[in-house]
């Protein structure tokens, strides 16, 4: 310590802190590299999330306050196009959804006659933004459901447009959500136009993913719908993530470096869906080549999926189904 | 007189600096903003432990820094093993700090917030791969220009509430 002689009896209760920071120190490295590799402080973190909770609820109150005050000096004239522009969105959601309904009947029967499981719709859970993690580098936010929801870790969420995220931690009343751009983030997908696999990465910017390790010749152009595959067990098959942007491919490279524009409102959305998955909408990675069925099932639920998300005819699938039974 | 006087200024004055360290700021207001926070919890614990080193100690800073862990969604004890080495540093030099002119506590602040932030993010990118990069020096340079008014408002604070 310090100094030396008489001045140094003033201070005899310095003498343990220096060997109190260094436990603490010593519990914050084991706390660290715990959590880092496996989940045996989750209780914990659970019980200060929760009483930390009332925290971000206050955190959000000058952005719903903002939100509040555009509301209350929009002018008529936005509000009637706003009306307008809903209504407008009604009417089309309303005819998709009338053929939705006969193409799910058509393809639970084609489905019936292939022998393979009829797949149920999944559940949601509607859940509200409450706060968002304010490190510029990372891309989380906070919704309003947990434990009390029976919200669980892994889940898929989703907006209105397409993939969200996915829950990375549950509290009591409230939940974690990385989104699908956080660099930290990877979501299995497919091409919606003819099944290839991919794995759509998140680049740290809320615009763009990067499809990761995609050889030169591989069927993808700009434009295509990308859609989760399932495959991993994590996300439930057949939910949009977004439409290439660029295909870029360097005469000196491998990969084709492919750029993804994801469809949800990363930025935006206030209210999202957490989904439910029943356990057979996802494959959990078994996915055997020289399996007839589960091969036909898979081209089933492509079938299925490029029905609902362009509404072809359902001649077009009921062909596509035979084509795989020949 | 009561030696916990005033304790509930102190915890008032944390928590509301853990609020302004996740506070969402609205849409209209540019995204850069989000780099230029400044280490809210780190300036009002640094403060309170120069001026009343028996109120707060290691431990305690160090629970904390677990609820500023989980706010900022940081690894469980990053943010208590940072805090708790800042209010040792307050704690061990409060009597030459208090001594210091604004400028010069606001240049501690500035080492310290800087040396915590350096180390919080080699732990992101060891844990999470998030890159190194200039980002730390932003938050230790908005501190240290915010300090004299931290340390003003919660002087006015403890002399109004008679905080001892």
């Amino acid at each position: 310590m310090r100094g030396s002689g008489s001045i140094k009896a003033l201070f005899v209760r310095e003498s343990g802190a220096g060997y109190l920071l260094a436990g603490l120190l010593l519990v914050s490295v084991i706390f660290v590299s715990l959590e880092s590799t496996t989940r045996l402080l989750e209780p914990l973190r659970g019980v200060v999330a929760t009483a930390a909770t009332p925290l971000v609820l206050v955190a959000e109150i000058p952005y719903l306050l903002s939100q509040k005050v555009e509301n209350v000096v929009a002018s008529q004239a936005s509000l009637v196009q706003q009306t307008a522009e809903l209504e407008r969105r009604v009417l089309e959601l309303s005819q998709v959804s009338q053929q939705f309904l006969a193409l799910k009947m058509e393809n639970e029967r084609l489905r019936e006659l292939l022998g393979s499981r009829a797949r149920l719709p999944a559940e949601v859970l509607v859940a509200e933004l409450v706060g968002v993690v304010p490190a510029p580098n990372t891309h989380q936010v906070i919704i309003d459901k947990g434990r009390d929801s029976r919200v669980q870790v892994g889940q898929a969420v989703i907006d209105e447009k397409g993939l969200f995220g996915q829950v990375v931690e549950v509290d009591a009343f409230t939940s974690r959500i990385l989104l699908i751009s956080d660099a930290d983030h990877a979501v299995p997908v497919q091409v919606n136009r003819n099944g290839v696999r991919s794995i759509a990465g998140g680049t740290g910017e809320m615009e763009r993913l990067q499809l990761e390790k995609v050889s030169v010749t591989a069927d993808i152009r700009e434009g295509d719908l990308l859609e989760t595959s399932g495959l991993g067990g994590r996300f439930p098959r057949g939910y949009p993530v977004g439409y290439v942007e660029t295909v870029l491919i360097e005469p000196t490279s491998p990969f084709a470096v492919v750029t993804v524009r994801p469809l949800a409102a990363l930025d935006r959305s206030r209210h999202v869906l957490v989904v439910f998955s029943r356990p057979e909408d996802t494959d959990g990675g078994v996915f055997q080549e020289g399996d007839p069925e589960q091969a036909s099932d898979e081209a089933a639920s492509e079938a299925e999926a490029s029905a609902a998300a362009d509404l072809n005819s359902s001649i077009e699938a009921a062909a596509e189904l035979s084509e795989v039974e020949q | 007189m009561n030696p916990a006087q005033g304790g509930w200024l102190i915890l008032l004055t944390l928590a509301l600096a853990m609020v302004l360290g996740i506070v969402h700021l609205p849409e209209t207001w540019p995204q850069w903003l989000g780099w230029l926070r400044p280490a809210w919890v780190s300036l009002v614990i640094f403060y309170w432990v120069m001026e009343l080193p028996h109120r707060i100690g290691l431990i305690a800073a160090w629970v904390i820094g677990l609820f500023v862990d989980v706010l900022q969604a940081d690894p469980l004890g990053l943010n208590g093993a940072l805090l708790a080495a800042i209010t040792y540093v307050a704690w061990r030099f409060y009597e030459r700090l208090r001594m210091y002119s604004v400028l010069q506590q606001g240049v501690v602040v500035f080492v310290l917030v800087l040396a915590s932030e350096l180390l919080r993010m080699l732990v992101q990118d060891m844990i999470f791969n998030r890159g190194v990069g200039w980002g730390p020096l932003l938050p230790a340079l908005v501190s240290l220009l915010l300090w004299p008014f931290v340390a003003i408002a919660l002087s006015r604070l403890r002399l109004q509430f008679h905080v001892a």
